[in-house]
């Protein structure tokens, strides 16, 4: 693994590059390059932690308007069963979990993680799901794509504000770090689970990340300074993001539990920076009435809890794209049931395979709650030509995968009708 | 309604001759280095080597000429499924995105961010019928040089141009010199389709080409840029369409008025059939006009009543065709909105709010706006309008016309034949 020439690289891109990297080099690098960062340990006590494995947001940091904000560093890290699950296994990914647990505050200081399941995983049983779990196979959700399905077993998502954080976890687990954070490594994931590095993903979130990146083939300098996400704006508004309750399974043997679909993308920054206008992009992104009334401001800040579409900015989806241009956010706003957005959106920039893109993962009840708005997303009844669709013509699918995330207490190789 | 001093100083804004200039400064590069080309510096422009491209001085509201040709090398054609792809390589250079609504704003100006890179174009067209589809394809292309790939992946933009009609293109920064291969993806074809061309373009497609970027293309279409005759820079009127695969380049505005232009070279031009190859009753506009075709935006528009029983209207009814075109070259004006009302001594028939026109191609008379309409009676009067003017990009001489598109009103003549 040959690491980034320090030199060429800001001290933030430079760790960024090196989540990206992973492995034990790269966690010196890290941990040489932050020094001794104070993380919070975490507890001894797994009751004291909640029962959803997806119960971030009570513990991640918030920005001046109170949304959440996502961990600075993400990495997925892929996984495959090396045998077919036993109580023995359980035990031991149960026992490796806790370890993560006992080492790192359970929060954006510390680390949040949650492992998914694949439906790949779940048919060795001979049992299908419940009814109460909606997790079809992955498929393809628009005539332009033709992705590759994560078809192995499990996902990990590992995300930190500290980039060593994630690095070392991920080491503690499947390579040879011992000492987590100050807690001794007694039980890791090997044997159990093999690590499948050439689809490990990693990504960045936050204010100014995304600016750091022009060196990466792909990525104009013209991506604005401040911006937390590549195409230039915030994203994530409280109200305009299903509640953790919302994507909750209530009922049944998985109650307590979510579904989760990440959705990798390559995005076209440069046509996007370059060749659209600020006002253009404000159009394709959130609405052509967001544009004329000038209600985003150049980051997104002028927006505060929501993403600003009343029910009237929606309903003009269809007019708007006879008008010639539709939003993003718009359409995607037609998936709401009920007047509430069903998908807890917590997607990610990438540079994986150094060009830009972004890891778009998201909770919901169930995946056909996520399809549903992907396809309100995609906007195929739309009378609009494609480049004026939101931002169809900017981005490209590459994978999909659909995941069971159990809740904490089921969380070491479920079977598919625990008691 | 047009105006002009509005047009004229959106355009001379947008224009600045030197950034023209400037954004071919890299094709020119004799050693191929032109890293910090620096568009907004006035001075790079001065090399008397470099192609000029000078400004023109209110050019009109409508269609207009250029002050040249430009050059391109043409690939030989691809098939892949049931298409066929031709590939068309020039210089980078500016065009206008149109951005959705009909005023000032809706028109930008993208100029080339290196001059290093081609121009990218290519025309799809369906290899039985031989029509160039004007469609938005929502393609996906990805460059790769020996192997790997270069940047992201990008989806062509619709263009129109006087002398490539519609096709897809942008412009690709390249860095260095060499053979690229580019990839293709076509998903199918979201537009409605008819006669022979109904339940087609269903199978996503692949298709490969590959170009050598080097200093002899550079010179070969920076070298055969054409200049008109300054006398005619921003006159009223639009260059003839190249004729592709052959060299004399010479026919006029009036080419073949029997339909498509199938055997014109080995790639098809997207010219609509003449406004005599349509059947039907063609319907009169109310104001009288002195051109052919009434006029909206300077877009000709075609408007005929298919009577009953035409294959392409549902049941009993009549089938309304509307095909706009651009003047002179007849390139078809896709991505519109257009919707239709019909009055009757004063009265709304039918819908008063209008009834949709769909985006249609056809095998017969290709990319047009139709509806079916319960039956029409001499007198009444039918009002087209339309809500979006085509939202394709443009190639210089047609970014001043087809914005501001007023709707047109016409009667069905007595002695409708429908
Ligand atoms: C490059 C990829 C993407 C970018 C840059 C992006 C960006 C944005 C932005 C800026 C907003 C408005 C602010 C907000 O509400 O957070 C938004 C809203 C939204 N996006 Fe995306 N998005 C992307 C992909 C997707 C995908 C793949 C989906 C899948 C369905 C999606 C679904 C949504 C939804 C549901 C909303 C909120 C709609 C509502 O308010 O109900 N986005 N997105």
């Amino acid at each position: 693994m040959t690491l980034p020439d320090r030199s060429a690289l800001s001290r933030r891109d430079y760790l960024r590059t090196l989540v990206a990297i992973g492995g034990a080099t790269a966690l010196s690098a890290c941990v040489s390059e932050s020094g001794a960062v104070d993380v919070p340990t975490g507890t001894d006590d797994p009751e004291s932690l909640p029962a959803r494995q997806h119960a971030w947001n009570d513990v991640l940091s918030r920005d001046d308007d109170g949304n959440v904000q996502s961990p600075e560093h993400h990495v997925l890290l892929p996984l495959s069963l090396v045998d077919e699950p036993t109580d023995a296994a359980r035990a031991q990914v149960e026992d490796a979990l806790r370890t993560l647990e006992r080492a790192y505050e359970w929060s954006n200081e510390g680390l949040v993680f949650t492992i998914g399941y694949t439906p790949a995983y779940f048919d060795r049983f001979d049992d299908s799901l419940p009814e109460s779990v909606a997790l079809p196979e992955p498929a393809a959700l628009t005539a332009a794509e033709n992705p590759v399905f994560d078809e192995f077993d499990a996902v990990l998502h590992l995300a930190s504000d500290h980039s060593q954080v994630v690095l070392e976890a991920e080491e503690g687990l499947f390579g040879d770090h011992d000492d987590l954070n100050g807690i001794a490594v007694e039980t890791d994931l090997t044997g159990v689970f093999e690590r499948l590095e050439e689809q490990r993903r990693s990504g960045f979130v936050g204010a100014g990340l995304p600016a750091e990146h022009t060196d990466v083939s792909g990525v104009p300098d013209s991506v604005p300074e401040d911006a937390p996400f590549f195409m230039g704006f915030r994203s994530g508004f409280i109200d305009s993001q299903a509640t953790e309750d919302r994507v909750t399974i209530e009922d049944g043997p998985f109650a307590g539990a979510t579904t989760q679909h990440i959705e990798s993308l390559e995005t076209q920054l440069r046509t996007w920076l370059e060749q659209d206008s600020h006002p253009m992009r404000v159009r394709k992104l959130f609405s052509p009435e967001h544009a004329d009334e000038e209600l985003v401001g150049d980051v997104g800040e002028k927006l505060t809890t929501t993403n600003g579409l009343t029910d009237e900015r929606i309903d003009a989806t269809e007019a708007d794209a006879r008008d010639g241009v539709v939003g993003h956010a718009q359409k995607a706003a037609r998936g709401r049931i009920d007047g509430e957005p069903p998908l807890l959106r917590r997607d990610f920039n990438t540079v994986d395979g150094d060009r830009p893109g972004v890891h778009f993962l998201s909770l919901q009840h169930g995946i056909d709650e996520f399809v549903r708005v992907r396809e309100a997303m995609t906007g195929a009844d739309l009378d609009v030509g494609n480049a004026n669709n939101g931002i169809l013509s900017y981005i490209f699918v590459d994978r999909r995968g659909n995941y069971l995330l159990p809740p904490r207490s089921l969380r070491a190789l479920p079977p598919t009708n625990p008691q | 309604m047009h105006d002009h001093d509005l047009d004229r100083r959106t355009f001379v804004q947008r224009t600045g001759a030197t950034t023209g200039i400037l954004a071919l400064a890299g094709c020119l590069g004799t050693d191929g280095d032109d890293e910090d080309e620096d568009r907004d510096d006035p001075d790079n422009g001065d090399d008397a080597e470099m192609p000029r491209f000078p400004e023109i001085d209110d050019p009109p509201a409508a269609v207009y000429r250029p002050t040249h040709r430009e050059s391109m090398r043409m690939l030989e054609p691809i098939t892949a499924g049931e298409y066929t792809l031709a590939p068309m390589l020039s210089y980078p250079h500016p065009f206008w995105l149109i951005t959705g609504g009909t005023g000032e704003d809706d028109v930008e100006r993208v100029d080339p961010e290196q001059g290093r890179g081609v121009h990218l174009m290519i025309t799809l067209w369906d290899d039985d019928t031989g029509i160039v589809l004007p469609v938005d394809t929502s393609a996906t292309i990805r460059i790769f040089q020996d192997g790997d790939q270069i940047g992201s992946p990008q989806s062509p933009w619709p263009m129109i141009s006087q002398e490539m009609g519609f096709h897809f293109g942008d412009n690709v920064p390249l860095e260095d010199d060499g053979t690229y291969t580019v990839e293709v993806e076509l998903p199918p074809i979201p537009t409605h389709t008819t006669g022979d061309l109904e339940g087609r373009f269903t199978d996503s497609e692949t298709a490969t080409f590959e170009f050598e970027y080097d200093q002899a293309f550079r010179d070969q279409v920076v070298g055969g840029v054409e200049y008109l005759d300054e006398s005619e820079w921003g006159e009223r009127g639009a260059l003839e369409p190249m004729d592709h695969g052959r060299d004399d380049g010479q026919h006029g505005d009036d080419h073949d008025d029997d339909g498509h232009h199938h055997d014109n070279g080995h790639v098809p031009d997207s010219a609509l059939p003449s406004a005599e190859a349509y059947p039907g009753t063609r319907l009169e506009p109310t104001d009288g006009v002195d051109t052919d075709l009434p006029r909206s935006g300077d877009a000709a528009v075609l408007v005929t009543l298919l009577e009953a029983g035409s294959r392409l209207a549902d049941g009993d009814e009549q089938y309304l065709l509307v095909s706009p075109r651009t003047p002179y070259n007849r390139v078809p004006l896709a991505d519109m909105a257009m919707s239709v009302t019909v009055d009757r001594e004063g009265e709304p028939v039918g819908d008063a709010d209008g009834v949709a026109l769909e985006q249609t191609i056809d095998s017969e008379y290709d990319l047009h706006y139709g509806a079916s309409l319960p039956a029409l009676q001499p007198g009444d009067s039918v009002t087209v309008t339309i809500e979006s003017p085509p939202q394709v990009a443009r190639h210089q001489g047609y970014e001043t016309a087809f914005l501001e598109m007023p709707s047109l009103e016409f009667t069905v003549p007595e002695e409708s034949d429908a």
